[in-house]
This record gives structure tokens, C-alpha cells and sequence, in this order.
């Protein structure tokens, strides 16, 4: 079962934005980091279930977080949420290893049907 | 990349979630750029800062000063949201847009008697208006805004402090500067926008960033 | 009700779906084009107009639906978007009707772009009165050559684009001699027709690209283009040789003048559009010295 979230985002508001998103009785634990560094040790201690994870972000960006990540973990199910939505980023991130990629301003339901993918993906790895 | 002063106009919260709103719209407008234009635009993370409107010249020469000529594409908007969109392109850009477009020579045709200078002209103007409505547009389109345009003014390849000085802001006490830097990464393109508004605009801003984010409380 | 202004309007009127399609056509753009709304409605803009299947065209429409901003195109850029014959029979200035156009979008209740429109405004007078007057403008009154107001702009237009592109140019100063004597002699109707005389002489030999003006009373200036010294020389001396040789007959009597001339080239170390004026005025004073009918070259 999914239940560790790890939202990476510089926005205090991005991360609050995308919280409320998320329904509030699945039980889902969150926690939060505010640039890609923060982020990776925040990965590397908590071991999330699915991590989201902004683009454009200080000290660290999204890029150089996943490619960390996945150096460190080859399954790790990293979401991007991104308001770079031209197809260059995207390639780019999926190349790098990102499970999927979703836009912002985000979309309830896009975010459902994405943690219900990502707990079939779970399911079968298990 | 939020920077308030002046007896805090917009409080943080409202200030983050204006820089959350800007990151968005910018996002969108460089990837639909990307489609009108043929070609990848890549916005910055927008800058948000309020000041005296008097601060303003000084502010954008500031930025611009490592251009020695500049080339100004001026438009209003209007909408609930209204004010004063400023593209400043480094010299030679209007030229590199020219190639960039292809504009072929037929379809342009004038009286006068110098084509490149109105190639260049018609060009900056064109490229102007669309980056200043896909910008305002995205952000006037989050906020449930629609906005209304002047034809650009354009001012071509002047020393940027003879450009700016022939700028005369409202001096309507406040203006909030949102400011990106831009670049196309084919050709060697670059410049800032400012968006200049005032406070006529700031009381139903301040309404549309709490409807905004009660979609998320 | 409010939908009969749409053909009540005296501005032509075009709607345009995402595909491309016509969508909307208002009386005055039947009245113009001589196609019946319902004749284009539902078809391809472009078959009918291919000409506006130009990458600039079709980026504004792409923009216009993408970002909801408007688009413009002015008379004076453009003169037309849609090649319709002008209206008025008093000008012959323009062969196809003078347009103001501008696009923008048309939202649904959920302000979803759904169309856009395009306006058309019929701007031929105004564009032939302002035509005019820019003629009226830069015309010497008497000569009928450019005056010297527009040689002056001319000049400083031609000089910037020097500095910033390189390349020559040069400029020809010319002077009636003894013309204060065919004034006194002949009266100021005499001295005007030697003036129109003289004027018209040149004017005769000059490229198409240059341009020669009244400088002041009994004052040309040439403007040559693209032309360094030699070759300006060589068509100063032309002027100098067409003028001597020039015989003309005022009131039965047989009057011969000459010219005296400067030239100026634009060259490193010149700063100003002044400053070729200058030279130039310069040689053209030596070449009066040194016993006129006489052409000198700046130093």
C-alpha cells in the first residue's frame, strides 16, 4: 500500500497546493522537502513511496534530484510536477528515470489516477 | 525569488502563491510559444518585486545595462487586471528574429524607402506581441481574467538610456514589476519583461489570489 | 436584435473557426469581395485568400487562439489584407483598397477561445490625404525637387545607416554663379525660370536612388548613394558641363549661367550628417574662389 509521500518543491504554497489534492482519509503520510538536496537526503532516510518532485528549485534542481535518487534506489517511483510543460523537459525527465510526468496547476483527478498507477507498478515489483 | 517591501502590499502568502501562479503561466506560455513561434523559448522563473513607480526607470536600466542599444516593444492591457507590459530586446535581436521567422520580402511591402529598418520593425512588433500576450494571457487565464491589448508601440536600436528616459510611467504610487528574462535558443536572442501595474490593480489582485487558492483549502 | 449591427457596420467583419473555416462574413465584406456570405461560410479561408497562407498570418491566428492577445495589421505595413478595388474614383493613388486590420478572440460563456475575428477597415482617404501631404511636404514650392527639409532627413537616415553598416555616400553642393546679377539684370521672374531651368537640368541627369533638393535660395544639394568620390566627381563635373553648355530663353532673350561645386564623401572621422554638409559647403566655397564653374573636392 502506498502511504509514505515525500513532496519536493521550493513553494510552501505548491506543496500546500498539492496536498489538498490528495484525499484526506487514505492515511497517506507526508513529508516534505524545499530543494533537490533536501530532497535526496529526505529520500534516502524516510524511503517514500511514490516522491513528488518540482523542476525548477534552488541549490539543487529536479533533474540533478532524480538522477541522485535513482542512482541510490532504481525503483523509485518520482513524479513530476512541473509548470514546464515543453516536451524537451519532459523527455529529459523520463529519460532520467521519472515515472511520470504531470502539469501544473495540478488536477485532482490527475493525481488520483497517478497514485493508483503507481500502486499497480508497486504491486507488481512487490 | 519573492522580494516585498513597501509597507508590505501583498503579505508572503500572497506573495508565494502570485510567484506560484507566475511559475505556472510561464511554463504554459513558453511551451505554446514553442508552438506558434516553431521554435524553444526559455522563460526564467519570473522575478516578483514591488516599488515607488518614480524607482522604476532606474530599476529597468539597472537590468539593462550591459546592453548598449535596446530595442522597446511597449503595450497596456487591460482587463480587472491592467497595466503596462515593457519587452526589452538586446540590440541585433530584431535582426536574429527576422532569421529565426523567415520572413519572406513579400510580405511586407511600405512606402518607405529603407525595408530592413521595417522588417526589423514589423518583426520586433510581432515577436513583442506575442510573447506580452502569451505572458499576460496565461496569467490573466489562471486569475479568471480576460484581457484586452493596444497595439505595440516599438522603439528600435536606441542607447538604452535615451530609450528609457522617453518613458513616462503613471505615477500612481505602486507599481508590483514582475520580470522574467527570456532567450530562444535558436539565435542569439535575449531580453527582459516587465510588467508594470498599478494599484487600481492590486485590490482585485489580492481578491483573485484568495479565490485561487480556495480551490486548495 | 443587436446582431444586425454585425451587418449595419461600415467595417468588414470575418470569423474564423480553429480549423480555419469561415465562419461568420458580414455585409461589408459581401459588398467588397462580391462573394455572398453564404457562399464562403463553412469553406476554407484560405482557398479563397491563399495569399494570406503566409507564416505571419497564420502565426497571429495560431496566437490569437493560443494566448487570446490581438494581432495588427496597419495600413501603413501592410496596405491591405484582402485585395479589394478602392471605392473612390477621385484617386488614383492606390490600385487596391487601404485596410486597417487587427484580429482578436472570441470567447464562450466558459471565456473558452472559440473563434477569432478579424475587422477590416477601409483607411484609403485617409491614407491618400496623408500621402499627400507627405508630398506636399518634402517638395520645393517653385522647382518642383525635394526640399530641404527632406534632404536634411534623408541625409541623417542615410548617414546612421553608414555608421552602423559602413559603406560610402557622397554629397554634391551646387551653386548658381553671378546669380544675384540675372536678379538684377533680368528681374526675380527671370531668376525664378533660371532656377527651374537649372533644377530641371539636373534632375534630368541623376540616378533613379539619388536625391537632389533646394538647398536654399540659389542652393542645390545632391545626395548619391552607394557612391565614393570618383564616381561623384565624374557626375559632378556632368552637371557642371550640362549646365555651361545649357542655353536658356527667357522672354526671347538668350541666358547662360554656371555652376560652382562641393563634394563630400561619407568617410572615417566624419561624425555628423552636418559635418558632410559642411565639407562639402567648404569645397564648394573654394570652387567659388578659385574662379568659379569649377568643381572641388573635399580635403
Amino acid at each position: 500500500m502506498i502511504k509514505k509521500l515525500l513532496i519536493v518543491d521550493d513553494s510552501p504554497i505548491a506543496r500546500k497546493m498539492l496536498k489538498s489534492c490528495l484525499p484526506k482519509d487514505q492515511g497517506f503520510e507526508f513529508y516534505e522537502a524545499c530543494d533537490g538536496k533536501d530532497g535526496v537526503e529526505k529520500y534516502l532516510s524516510i524511503r517514500p513511496d511514490i516522491t513528488f518532485m518540482d523542476l525548477t528549485m534552488p541549490v539543487m534542481t529536479g533533474y540533478e534530484a532524480i538522477e541522485e535518487i535513482m542512482k541510490h534506489d532504481k525503483n523509485a517511483l518520482i513524479i513530476v510536477v512541473t509548470a514546464d510543460v515543453q516536451m524537451k523537459a519532459i523527455t529529459t525527465v523520463l529519460d532520467l528515470g521519472a515515472y511520470m510526468v504531470l502539469r501544473k496547476p495540478l488536477k485532482k483527478e490527475d493525481l488520483l489516477a497517478a497514485i493508483m498507477k503507481a500502486q499497480d507498478t508497486l504491486q507488481k515489483v512487490q | 525569488m519573492m522580494e516585498i517591501h513597501e509597507n508590505q502590499i501583498l503579505t508572503s502568502e500572497e506573495g508565494e502563491i502570485l510567484q506560484e501562479i507566475m511559475n505556472i503561466a510561464f511554463g504554459k506560455s513558453a511551451a505554446d510559444l514553442a508552438d506558434v513561434i516553431d521554435t524553444h523559448v526559455v522563460l526564467s522563473i519570473p522575478f516578483i518585486k514591488i516599488m515607488q513607480v518614480t524607482e522604476l526607470p532606474m530599476y529597468i536600466r539597472e537590468h539593462v545595462k550591459d546592453y548598449k542599444k535596446i530595442s522597446i516593444v511597449e503595450q497596456n492591457f487591460w482587463g480587472r487586471f491592467k497595466g503596462d507590459a515593457l519587452l526589452v530586446f538586446s540590440s541585433g535581436s530584431g535582426k536574429e528574429l527576422i532569421a529565426m521567422l523567415q520572413h519572406g520580402p513579400g510580405e511586407i511591402s511600405s512606402f518607405e524607402s529603407d525595408p530592413i529598418d521595417i522588417l526589423e520593425r514589423e518583426t520586433l512588433m510581432e515577436v513583442g506581441n506575442i510573447l506580452i500576450g502569451a505572458c499576460v494571457g496565461k496569467l490573466a487565464e489562471l486569475l479568471k481574467d480576460v484581457v484586452t491589448y493596444t497595439p505595440p508601440m516599438v522603439v528600435v536600436e536606441r542607447y538604452y538610456t535615451d530609450a528609457l528616459s522617453e518613458r513616462q510611467f503613471d505615477v500612481d504610487k505602486t507599481a508590483i514589476v514582475l520580470k522574467t528574462d527570456f532567450s530562444f535558443t535558436e539565435g542569439n536572442v535575449s531580453g527582459f519583461l516587465f510588467l508594470v501595474t498599478n494599484n487600481d490593480s492590486i485590490k482585485w489582485l489580492k481578491e483573485a489570489l484568495r479565490i485561487f487558492i480556495e480551490q486548495y483549502e | 436584435m443587436f446582431q444586425q449591427i454585425f451587418d449595419a457596420i461600415n467595417i468588414g467583419i470575418v470569423i474564423l473557426d480553429k480549423d480555419m473555416k469561415v465562419h461568420g462574413w458580414n455585409r461589408w465584406m459581401e459588398v467588397h469581395s462580391g462573394i455572398a456570405e453564404h457562399e464562403i461560410k463553412g469553406s476554407s479561408f484560405f482557398n479563397t485568400f491563399p495569399h494570406l497562407n503566409n507564416p505571419k498570418f497564420v502565426r497571429s491566428c495560431k496566437s490569437v487562439f493560443s494566448f487570446g492577445n490581438f494581432c495588427f495589421f496597419s495600413q501603413k505595413l501592410h496596405h491591405h489584407l484582402f485585395p479589394f478595388k478602392t471605392t473612390s474614383y477621385a484617386d488614383f493613388r492606390f490600385e487596391f483598397m487601404q485596410q486597417s486590420c487587427a484580429m482578436g478572440p472570441l470567447r464562450d460563456e466558459n471565456n473558452e477561445i472559440k473563434y477569432l475575428f478579424i475587422y477590416v477597415q477601409d483607411v484609403t482617404e485617409v491614407a491618400a490625404y496623408e500621402q499627400k501631404l507627405l508630398e506636399i511636404n518634402m517638395r520645393d514650392g517653385l522647382t518642383g525637387i525635394y526640399n530641404r527639409r527632406f534632404l536634411e532627413s534623408k541625409l541623417s537616415e542615410e548617414f546612421n545607416r553608414h555608421q552602423r553598416y559602413g559603406g560610402v555616400f557622397s554629397l554634391v553642393m551646387l551653386d548658381i554663379d553671378f546669380f544675384k546679377k540675372v536678379n538684377d539684370t533680368h528681374g526675380h521672374q527671370c531668376g525664378d525660370f533660371i532656377l527651374k531651368a537649372v533644377s530641371s537640368r539636373v534632375a534630368s541627369i541623376i540616378r533613379n536612388v539619388d536625391y537632389l533638393a533646394r538647398y536654399g535660395g540659389e542652393e542645390f544639394c545632391c545626395l548619391l548613394p552607394e557612391t565614393g568620390i570618383p564616381a561623384a566627381l565624374t557626375v559632378a563635373e556632368r552637371f557642371r558641363a550640362a549646365i555651361e553648355q545649357q542655353e536658356t530663353n527667357y522672354d526671347g532673350e538668350i541666358i547662360k549661367v554656371t555652376i560652382s561645386l562641393g563634394v563630400s564623401e561619407f568617410r572615417k572621422g566624419i561624425e555628423s550628417a552636418e559635418m558632410m554638409v559642411k565639407k562639402a559647403d567648404e569645397a564648394l566655397y573654394r570652387a567659388k574662389r578659385e574662379g568659379r564653374n569649377k568643381v572641388v573636392v573635399m580635403d
